[in-house]
Order: structure tokens, then sequence, then C-alpha cells
């Protein structure tokens, strides 16, 4: 029905405020508005009912808060508010032409990292809300401000439910909203989706809002929805400033000439606000739109335009590092993140992720990865696997639209992945290989890639949002080869009107002075017109290639990016500093690379144990205990902390490179408890512990209790340390110990602000560490 | 920062106008207030027009003698969060002092909001000092109320987690009272402070608050 109205109307009207509605009519300031669908049901109905009068064709129930998180307390279940909701909106429009929309808003959480809702318990909470509301005509997202909050709504409706979806975010002045999401990236995140039609609502005026409607234009075919508030507040009383007739001709003279064809109000307007705009979209004309979305990838906060090469940096693989495989090995997400914080600072403008290692759980490592990377880094994600349910895993959890790495020229293939590049909107890397393995010839692999294309776009994948890859084969063991891939890209390029994608580093395996190669071969590959080059970016030459490129083919105007990237960098590598330093000075002076270069010629003449024991523990010891007298900060002590691990760094390098065990003085497993996402306390005490020599578990913040348990037992753990920054979480703390108790045989050591020695005591902790230091002492006193 | 007697370093010293310098960029200062009439009952403080209910022996005696209450909130925004969480990741020192920075910036952002408030406030009206949930004996699970009534979630995003912590993590809720006659104590001190017993500056002698 509403796709109908889509159709044949030049506008639809939707209805304004229903808060500011009930509070006229006696609601207190806080209170729970959604109960008086069930409460006064005629008061809610009457609202419907003068909005309807007024004109508008789609009215919203009264369910925005009606969330098992926001109802909790209201002594009603969700499926009775929402049904009741419904309900009165149903009876409200029964007659009149007008469709009763499911509104729902915000749950009233923040979601992970920031706060602690997970995607899964978002979607169950939104799953609940539509099933219950399955009575309305459409399901309208409003006031959304978490793109991940929003994905898992739109999700959780189109899995449990066939009706039409409408999808408002609130966005800012400053054209974010308040996580930082983007009217790019929620415009292409929800076209991906495959929601009706998408807009914005609340914050702002229809004057003040017109620079985000505009931007929307840009990025969506869908039509646009816009529903303003009453202008803007006064702080001390709340009322809005600007009147019906002015809110009505702002919305006809700046907002419909845009292109948007849904209108509604949203804080502070009445059914006044919607007559008035009502009586003068009579006379209006709509625009219509001729929007081209450019091909383009996202994450929350920056949209990534494939409209110049962009550096994928395809460093997140362990293929071939012993060191990345130890880390998943070890859960040790810090060292994903690092690579990917590492690689952006070089140059990524993308970030392949891979995971994948037989004797993990790819899927579970992949989710962490893909949360945890989104909570550090803003560039958008290419997820790579060779395993559908690990791709659908991630693409539900990324927020943003990734690009999905890989499918290929198989029938398993096409079957499998491209069906969920079209579900979650993705983009998709197309590899030209299929069962018989890559064709030799630039002909085989533009046939395969012409299967791949035809293939997705019979499922409604666009063009722009394929990425073929011709596949570099070594030139030391297939030289004729390196031209059919060359020319294979520039025919896929320009014939199939696609993106190219391309990992280029295999180029020069076997080759001295790789480097040379591997950078030749980019440049040629660039002419040939490689949108996605896949390189590691860590490398000079190879980032440089791409810039470079940029500024001599008139893309990087001005040569703007180049000289901004190059003007302070010394080309020519320093000379070494002749000056010979110590370990202990370095590591007292907050000399990371020095202390790392000192430790590497300490190997050459000791164990790595003498030099843990001999060097990093006794000057350690001293800053540890300057700190405690007062004559360091933390800061300091956690500075010469940060050296000894580049030291470790270079130990535990040596040693996996020469297959030993690593070094560790026991384990310990840190946590911070159930419901406390107040973690950098852990994390200090993390850091110096591994200086010692320890190595930590770290389960990160908000940790179930039994987590805590399992990690102990699973690895045989002596020592746990907890903490928690608020009386709240003591609680958690308390818990968790009873359980640790229960099930082994381990000490427990606690710390955070509120906690004092008694406490701790009371709560069955074995030690009370007062700051990071302590906790030093404590674990020699355990682990020796 | 662990600061007792000693000096910083010249590696801190040099941080700290760096540090500065990513906290106000990454900062986006909100606030909200409501002023409200508030009525003493049997069970506790009663604000009107509302189902707050203020409870415990600290926040009467804070409240004794007012007439209303102002109830603010404010955060820096998630913003904060992102840069301290991959603060943590390239350098823990530099972390602790973005991490320090930050606390001082949502008081001062509090400082103006209180500033704004009494602009609208009658002149001759006698403000108490900021009284946050979880002070003393009031309980910190109102926070998720007065979020709710300020319209919080909604108008500056910041919301209470499950712990009733708040989320982004440099945020604040406070309550101020107001009153027609003088208020005492004018000043927060550390009787009603929950870390009393383990603040290191308390430990030599000083305070958090001038």
């Amino acid at each position: 029905m509403f796709n109908k109205l889509i159709k044949e109307k030049d506008f639809i009207i939707f209805d304004g405020a229903m808060g500011t509605q009930l509070q006229a009519k006696g609601l207190k300031t806080g209170e729970c508005p959604e109960v008086l669908s069930i409460t006064h049901p005629e008061i809610v109905r009457d609202i419907h009912k003068s909005y309807i009068d007024a004109g508008s064709m789609v009215v919203y129930s009264n369910t925005f808060g009606a969330n098992s998180y926001k109802l909790a307390e209201s002594g009603y279940t969700v499926e009775e508010v929402v049904r009741a909701s419904v309900k009165v909106a149903k009876e409200a429009t029964a007659g009149t032409g007008a469709l009763a929309a499911l509104d729902i808003g915000p749950i009233g959480q923040l979601m992970e990292p920031t706060g602690s809702m997970s995607f899964d318990q978002a979607y169950e909470i939104y799953k609940e809300v539509i099933l219950a509301g399955a009575d309305a005509d459409l399901i309208v997202f409003e006031t959304m401000t978490d793109l991940a909050e929003l994905k898992a709504g739109v999700l959780a409706a189109k899995e449990n439910s066939s009706k039409p979806i409408v999808c408002t975010m609130t966005f800012e002045e400053n054209m974010r909203t308040f996580t930082g999401c983007s009217v790019s990236s929620m415009a292409l995140t929800l076209e991906g989706l495959g929601v009706d039609a998408m807009g914005v609502n609340c914050s702002l005026g229809p004057v003040q809002l017109r620079g985000v409607v505009e931007e929307l234009t840009k990025w969506t075919t869908l039509p646009i929805i816009v529903k303003p508030n009453a202008g803007l507040p006064d702080p001390a009383t709340g009322k809005y400033d600007l009147p019906p007739e002015e809110f009505a001709t702002d919305m006809v003279n700046g907002i419909v000439p845009l292109g948007a064809t849904i209108l509604g109000g949203c804080c502070g307007t009445t059914p006044e606000y919607i007559k008035q705009l009502s009586l003068a979209l009579k006379n209006a004309k709509p625009y219509k739109r001729s929007t081209v979305v450019p091909s383009a990838v996202c994450s929350p906060s920056r949209t990534v335009v494939i409209n110049q090469p962009r550096i994928i940096g395809e460093r997140i693989n362990p293929t071939g590092k012993k060191l990345f495989k130890e880390a998943l090995r070890n859960n040790n997400l810090d060292y994903i993140l690092t690579q990917g914080i590492e690689q952006i600072n070089a140059g990524a403008e993308i970030l392949d992720v891979n995971v994948g290692l037989p004797e993990i759980d790819e899927e579970q490592m992949m989710i962490r990865a893909i949360k945890g990377l989104q909570g550090v880094v803003d560039v958008p994600l290419q997820i790579d696997s060779t395993i559908p349910q690990v791709l659908e895993s991630a693409l539900r959890v990324y927020s943003g639209k990734p690009i999905v790495n890989s499918v290929n020229g198989e029938e398993k293939s096409l079957e499998t992945v491209l069906p969920l590049v079209k579900k979650y909107g993705a983009a998709v890397v197309g590899l030209t290989l299929d069962k018989d393995g890559i064709p030799k010839t630039a002909e085989g692999r533009f046939a395969i890639a012409e299967k791949i294309v035809k293939r997705a776009n019979a499922l409604g994948i666009k063009n722009s949002d394929i990425y073929i890859d011709c596949l570099t084969l070594t030139a030391s063991a297939e030289q004729e080869g390196v031209l059919e891939t060359l020319n294979a890209l520039e025919r896929v390029k320009k014939e199939l009107g696609v993106k190219t994608v391309l990992g280029v580093s295999n180029i020069s395996f076997g080759l001295p002075n790789r480097e040379l190669v591997t950078s030749t071969f980019l440049t040629m590959a660039l002419q040939k017109g490689l949108d996605l080059p896949i390189i590691n970016p860590n490398i000079d030459a190879m980032t440089g290639a791409v810039r470079a490129y940029r500024l001599l083919a008139n893309i990087d105007k001005n040569s703007v990016e180049f000289i901004q990237a190059y003007n302070n960098v010394d080309t020519k590598k320093p000379q070494s500093e002749k000056k010979e330093i110590s370990l202990n000075y370095a590591i007292e002076n907050g000399l990371k690379a020095e202390g790392a270069q000192v430790t590497e010629k300490l190997l050459e003449s000791h164990s790595p144990m003498d030099i843990i024991n001999d060097y990093l523990i006794p000057t350690l010891d001293k800053a540890g205990a300057d700190f405690e007298t007062g004559k360091i900060f933390l800061p300091q002590l956690i500075q010469s902390a940060t050296v000894a691990q580049a030291c470790f760094d270079v130990i535990k390098k040596k040693l996996i490179s020469e297959d030993s065990a690593p070094v560790s003085k026991g384990k310990i497993v840190l946590a911070t408890v159930k419901g406390d996402v107040h973690d950098i306390g852990k994390n200090i005490v993390k850091v110096l512990l591994e200086n010692y020599g320890y190595t930590v578990i770290d389960l990160g913040k908000d940790v179930d209790y039994e987590e805590v348990v399992k990690a102990t037992v699973d690895n045989n753990v002596k020592l746990v340390g907890l903490s928690a920054l608020m009386t709240t979480t003591l609680k958690s703390m308390e818990e968790t110990i009873a359980l640790l108790r229960k099930n082994c045989d381990c000490t427990v050591m606690v710390g955070g602000a509120v906690l004092t020695p008694d406490y701790a005591e009371k709560i069955g902790a074995d030690y009370y560490s007062k700051d990071a230091k302590e906790s030093v002492d404590i674990a020699k006193k355990v682990l020796g | 920062m662990g600061v007792k007697k000693g000096k910083a370093d010249a590696n801190t010293l040099a941080m700290l106008p760096q540090c500065e310098q990513l906290v106000i960029k990454n900062s986006i200062p909100r606030y909200r207030y409501g002023i409200f009439d508030i009525e003493k009952t049997g069970k506790g403080i009663q604000v009107l027009n509302t189902n707050l209910l203020l409870t415990g022996k600290d926040i009467e005696r804070h409240l004794s003698g007012c007439y209303g209450i102002v109830l603010m909130c404010a955060t820096l925004s998630g913003n904060i969060d992102n840069l301290i969480r991959t603060a943590q990741l390239q350098d823990m020192s530099k972390a602790i002092v973005i991490n320090s920075l930050s606390s001082v910036a949502i008081e001062q952002v509090c400082n103006k909001a209180e500033k704004e408030i009494y602009s609208t406030l009658d002149s001759s009206c006698y403000k108490t000092w900021r009284y946050s949930p979880g002070y003393g004996d009031l309980p910190i699970d109102i926070q998720k109320e007065i979020l709710t009534i300020l319209d919080a979630p909604r108008k500056i995003g910041l919301c209470t987690a499950d712990s009733m912590t708040l989320t982004p993590i440099k945020s604040v809720t406070a309550i101020i009272g107001l009153s027609h006659t003088p208020v005492a104590p004018a000043k927060r001190g550390c009787l009603c402070c929950n870390l009393r017993n383990t603040c290191q500056y308390r430990k030599v002698g000083n305070h958090c608050v001038q």
C-alpha cells in the first residue's frame, strides 16, 4: 500500500510530533508515553485522527520507545504495548485511506564498543517489536543515530516481516549523527539493505536541515523523507521558534526543490503544522531527481569513493606471518587492531581483513576483528574469507557498506556468495578463476569476469559494486602471464564497465629486489586502469607509487596530497646515531626505537631470559619505585613500559623465528567485570605485567562471569586480575570471584577507583592492588 | 596521572599540549538541563511533575532549604571514547594523558553549562554545588531516570548502560539545589566523595576541587 502511495502521489504527507501532543494532554516529564495506548487509548486515537484530518497520509503508532529496555519498569510487556498502539493507529486510519506505520526509535542504550549493547541484543529487541507490530502497514525507524543499531533493526524487519521499511536518522548541523555517522554512509548502507525510503528527522528546523537533505540527494535514488522540528528550541523553556505557516513555507521553498517527496514534522510540530504543510503542498510541484550514486564503500563515518586508485591494505592476513598466526591462536585482538592502525597511518584507505587459520574458530575471530577494528579505525573494511558462514556473520555485524572478498567463477561460489552480497548490500571482489583454475590467457579471464558480472547483475548487484580481480601470477615462474593479467584488467574495465582490484605483491616472489619489481608492476597496472591495488602500505615504495600515479594522472590536483605526504619527510635514510646508549637509558627516557635496537644487539651475546631478568626488570623496578615515591608520574612509568614492550617484541620475534618456546613467567587472566566499560586501568596493568614477562590473557571489558572462569580453567591460570570502576559493578566483581572460587584454584587480585582493601577482602579477593605497580608486586609473589 | 610531589619530565610535558589539542578536536560537548520544583516527602525528595524520587540522607542534607533543583547532564561525545581506545593501542602513556585531560574537559563543560543555567535564573537565587548520583548514599541508579527526564538519549546521545554507568564514558549527570536563602555547604568537599579512602591527592594533603 505504501509503495502504491509512492507511485501515485506527488507528495506523501506524514504526521507530526506525538510526544509534544501527549505532554500537552498531561503526560509527566520522563513518563513512558507508550503506555497511554493501553491506559488512555482515546487520547492517542484523537491525536492520530487530528493528524489525518490535517492531511497526514501516514501516521506513526505510539511505539517510539516501546521496546523491552524502555518498558522494563512500565508493568506492561512489549507485545501488549505495541499491539495496543498499532490497534489504536489502525482504528484511527480505518476508512480514511491513511496508513498506520509501526514507529520504532532507538533502544535507549549505546551499542558496543562505547556502550555495552551487542548487535545480536539489538536485533532481538527489535525483532520482538516487529513481530508484535505485524498489523501495521509499514515499518518506520526514526531518530536513529547509530548506523549499527539501525542495521540491526532493518535486518530484524527484513527477516521477520515483508512490510515496506522507511528509515530516518538524526543529523546535527555538522552533517553527522551523535555517533559520527555521515549522510553518505547512511545512504549507501540503507540502500544496500533494501529499504523503501530514507531521510532525516528531528534535531533541526527545515532551514538548518537543508544542507543535510541536499547531501542525501547525491547518495540515494530512493524516495527521500524529511521530518524536521518546528525550528530550534529555547534551551530554558524547550519551546520551538517556528510558527506553522513559516514551517510550511520553509518546507515547500527549501526542502521540496531538493527532491524530497515524503514530508512531515518532528518535535514541536502539531496538527496545525501538518495542515499548513498540506495546504502549501497543493500548489507545489515535485522535483524529479536524476541521481547517479557513485561506486563507493563506507564505514559509518568515512565514505571511500572508487573514482581514483584507492589503497587496500593487505596486512591483516596470517598467510606467511608467524607472529600473526600466534596472535590468532592466543586470541590477541590488540595485535590485529594495531596492524590496522599502522596501515592507515601509512596510507591505506580500505583494510582487507583475513583471520583464517585452520585451528581457530574463524567465524568468532572474524566477528571480534570486525567489531574491534570498527572501534578504532574509520576506514571501510574488506571481509576476506573462503567460508560463506564467516562472510555472512561478518556482514551482519559490519556497520556500513563493506567489500566481500571474494566470489569466483565456480558455480558453488556464485550460488553462495552473491546472494549474501545482495542481501547485505556489499560490494564484491570477483576472482577470474573457476574449477579449472586460473585461465592462462586474458580472454579466458575476461570470460570468467563476464560470467561473474552477469550473475551478479541478475541478482540486482550493480556494476558499480563489482570489483574484478584478474589475478597476479608470479613473474619468476610465469613470466609470460604478467601481461595477460594486465590485458585482462584493461578489457574488463573498458568492456564490462566494472571496477578492478588486484593484489600485486605476488608478482615479485622469488626475485631479488622485490620492491622494485612490485612497484613497477603496480604502476603498470595503474596505467591499465587498476582501481583498487591491494598492497602492503607500510612499504613506502608501494604507497608512493600510488601517490605518484595520482599526481601524474592529474587526479591529485595541484599535488596537494602528494606534498602533504612527503613535504616533511627526509627521503634519505637518517644516519644512525653513533652514540652508544644503554638499555636502561632507553627505557628511562622513553626511547622506543633505540630500546629495540639495543635489545637486538644484546641478543647476539645474551639469552632472552638474561635480558629480561638482568636488564628489563631491574630498570622497570626502578621506574616503579620512582613512581611509588612520586618522583615520576604514571605517563612516565608507562612510557618506560612501552619501551620495554618494544624490547620484548624483538625478543619474541627472534624466538618465533627460531621456533623456540616463548618466554613467560606465567599466565594471568585480566578482565574488567560484567557491566563495566571503564577498562583503561586494566589496560595499564596489562602493559606493565607483560613487560615483566607475564603472559596476559586479556578478556577485555564487560566480561561475563563464566568467561573469566572458562579462560582461567582452559589455560590453567593461577592468577586472575579483575577491575571495576563503578560502585554498581563491584557486585559483578563479587559474583565473578564467587564463581572462580567454585570452579578453580587460583589467586584473585582486584583493583579500581572505588575499591578499598577492606572491601576487596569482603568480596573474597586475595589481594587489593592500589595501582599497576602493585599488581606487578602481587604477580611476583604469586607466580614468581 | 599519579601526580604526588614530583615534577613531570620533558616527555610528559611535551605530551600535554599535543593531547590537549586532540581532546579539543575530538570533543563535541553537549548538555541538557531542566529546572524543577521539589517537595520533601516521607520517602525522600520528590521532583515535581516527574517520577523521580531522590533518596538518602546526603541528598537531603545537600538540598536542605532548597525550593527546587536543576537537573543537568553533559557529555563530550563518543568521539572521545574512540580517541582513548585508539590511543591505548598506539601509546598507552598518551592514552593516560588523554583520559585525564578528558575528565577535566567534561568538568569544564559542566561549568560552562552552569553559567548558562544561572543566567536564566533570578539573580537573588542561591545555588548548591553540583551533586551527582553515586555521591554519598544517593543511588547511582537514578541516572537513567534523570537522562529520560532530560530526553538525553535522544537529544544529546547520552545513555546509561545496564550497570548504570554513563555512555559515552566522559559524561556527567548532576543535581544543583536552588534556594531563596544562602545554602551550606557551598563547596564540594572530600567527605561526600566515594573515593575519599583511596584518593591519591587526599593522601598527600591535596584537593581535586578548588
